[in-house]
């Protein structure tokens, strides 16, 4: 491994390589490779059934791959498994506990297979999560958001370098998925890497810096939030509120970079090409020209698009290919 | 692969399951002082028909009884304590943490241990106790009868726990384990033993053995104390194998 390549390893907390698993005939994950830099929040986007699970499984150690390699926080696996996953926290699925102990010993039973400082990050786990007073009731007395919150806790046992939260959100109410929004954050901004796995693609949109689209076994896309909501196949587009929209729409159809425009609920759609020229510049030349004709203009608004959007179309391409 | 951490993590489990510590309390301690209550109670009444509670004889008839109660009670503990993690769904993130799943399972072992060798203690002390204090006229028993008693009650204790934890790892759930050891206890070995064309065959169950420790003939069938030691070490290793492997191989 040339250095270059090694200091490029170092910044992923996970990469995997042509990653695949096969139950029998069935393909669940099929040549996956994700890099997961370190101190980002990172989302794992996928519907039900896409593989999410099975990928994190595999990074556990729970379930062996059929093909490829793994590499977690800058160690082989399964060769250095056990030295990678000493700094890894992990909620799988849903956290699971032994309902007739309380918070705090299912925490202190949890602590017993960690390293032996692990028992005195108790207190301040519990504390962080706002569980310090409810701590010693039995845990089959909890709501589901507070054993969501009580895994995070249990995460923060390792003094995680990275924490991998499969559907971190379910069971949460409003009040309590801004405060897990929150505490994400907080641990990114310590430091850690955070990887988010979740069907709800708004929750990845607001909590993470990047993420990768996974569907039927495959990842489509992956990159940062923003690169992933205006990358690919989605055209750019600006509205424009302005007077004569018919005539409008037909001096601005010839302008270089204009693919179309058109009258689109009382404001002017106007589609780029590829080709177009930066948002800056494009909007100019459209308003000189249309200033030029004599058309009035009262707002140019530049159309986004939303992680789900963009998700919706590479699904969309997905079934128009198979 | 015997971490003491985890040894008071799977102990601390099953400490706090006080309807399971009750019924095995209940099962062994209460049966007995059931048993020599009773007793007292028939000899007072008629001390030329009955005898008294005490007595080598007694005891051994009491060892008898309490050893397979010992093991029922091994087997609930030892299940539950092999079973658990599995059933919660704890175990996958145990497991997640980059531990040894051996180690994980090797501590439910003497996890089980904690809780059943010293019920078995216990009920090795109240039996001898009564067996040289309520002796009356006949013969107490010796330092060595109660000494067999002891170990006898012991590794029944012991082997319960293994077999138990063993073959709750291996399947995954308690409620059959208890049924499958149970079955072979009460049924399947007393059956085994009354067959005479088996032989030496014999001298491979469970109970056979923990009656040569106890030093009491069992249904005609002669074990050397080596062997008894050697086939009670043979069961505990095959059903450690079997949970070992399942808990090793096993994608959660």
């Amino acid at each position: 491994m040339t250095s270059t390549t090694q200091i490029r390893e170092d910044s992923l907390a996970i990469h995997t390589q042509d990653l695949g698993k096969r139950f029998g005939s069935r393909t669940a994950l099929d040549s996956i490779d994700l890099q997961v830099p370190r101190g980002t929040a990172f989302g794992f986007l996928g519907p039900n059934g896409a593989g999410k699970t099975t990928l994190i499984r595999m990074l556990l150690g729970l379930a062996e791959p059929t093909s490829g390699s793994m590499r977690l926080l800058g160690r082989d696996l399964p060769e250095h498994s056990a030295a990678a996953l000493a700094r890894v926290g992990a909620i799988i699925e849903e956290p699971r506990f032994h309902p007739h102990l309380t918070g705090r010993e299912n925490l202190a039973v949890h602590a017993a297979a960690r390293d032996r400082s692990a028992a005195g990050r108790i207190p301040a786990s519990l504390d962080r999560v706002g569980l310090a007073a409810r701590a010693d009731e039995k845990v089959r007395a909890y709501s589901l958001g507070m054993r969501q919150r009580l895994g995070i806790a249990r995460c923060l046992l390792a003094d995680p370098e990275l924490l991998i939260l499969d559907e971190p959100m379910n069971g949460l109410d409003p009040a309590g998925i801004l405060e897990l929004r929150g505490l994400i954050r907080d641990l990114v901004d310590e430091g850690r890497t955070v990887m988010l796995s979740s069907h709800l693609l708004d929750e990845v949109e607001k909590t993470c810096d990047a993420a990768a689209i996974v569907d039927d076994g495959r990842i489509v896309a992956q990159g940062s939030i923003t690169e992933l909501r205006n990358g690919g196949h989605v055209a750019r587009a600006i509205d424009i509120d302005c007077e004569h929209r018919s005539r409008a729409a037909a001096i601005l159809a010839a302008v270089h970079g204009v693919g179309s425009a058109t009258d689109n609920d009382d404001l002017l759609r106007v589609t780029l090409t590829p080709e177009a020229p930066v948002d800056r510049e494009i909007v100019t030349a459209l308003l000189t020209r249309l200033l030029g004709e004599g058309i009035a203009v009262g707002r140019v608004v530049p159309v986004t698009h939303s992680l789900e959007e963009r998700f919706l179309t590479m699904t969309t391409r997905l079934e128009d290919r198979s | 692969m015997f971490d003491l951490r985890l040894i008071r993590a799977d102990a601390l489990k099953l400490h706090r399951r006080y309807g399971m510590l009750a019924m095995s309390l209940l099962l062994t301690v209460g049966m007995a002082v059931l048993v020599f209550a009773v007793e007292i109670i028939q000899h007072a009444d008629n001390p030329l028909k009955h005898d008294p509670a005490g007595g080598l004889h007694s005891y051994q008839g009491a060892i008898s009884f309490l050893t397979v109660m010992v093991f029922i009670v091994a087997a609930i503990v030892g299940s539950t304590a092999g079973a658990q993690d599995i059933e919660t769904g704890v175990f996958r993130d145990l497991a997640a943490t980059g531990r040894s799943r051996i180690a994980l399972f090797g501590s439910r072992i003497p996890g089980a241990m904690a809780i059943v060798l010293p019920i078995a203690a216990l009920v090795a002390a109240l039996t001898g106790i009564v067996g040289v204090t309520l002796a009356g006229s006949l013969a107490a028993p010796s330092a060595g009868a109660i000494a067999g008693g002891t170990a006898a009650l012991l590794a029944s204790g012991a082997l319960g726990c293994f077999v138990a934890v063993g073959l709750a790892a291996l399947i995954g759930s308690r409620g059959p384990v208890i049924a499958i050891v149970l079955g072979f206890e009460l049924a399947i070995s007393p059956l085994l033993s009354s067959i005479g064309f088996l032989g030496d065959i014999r001298q491979a169950l469970p109970a056979n053995a923990l009656d040569r420790i106890a030093n009491q003939a069992h249904r005609g069938v002669a074990v050397a104390l080596g062997t008894a030691i050697v086939v009670l070490i043979a069961w505990a290793a095959a059903a450690f194998a079997a949970g070992a492997w399942r808990t090793r191989t096993h994608e959660i």
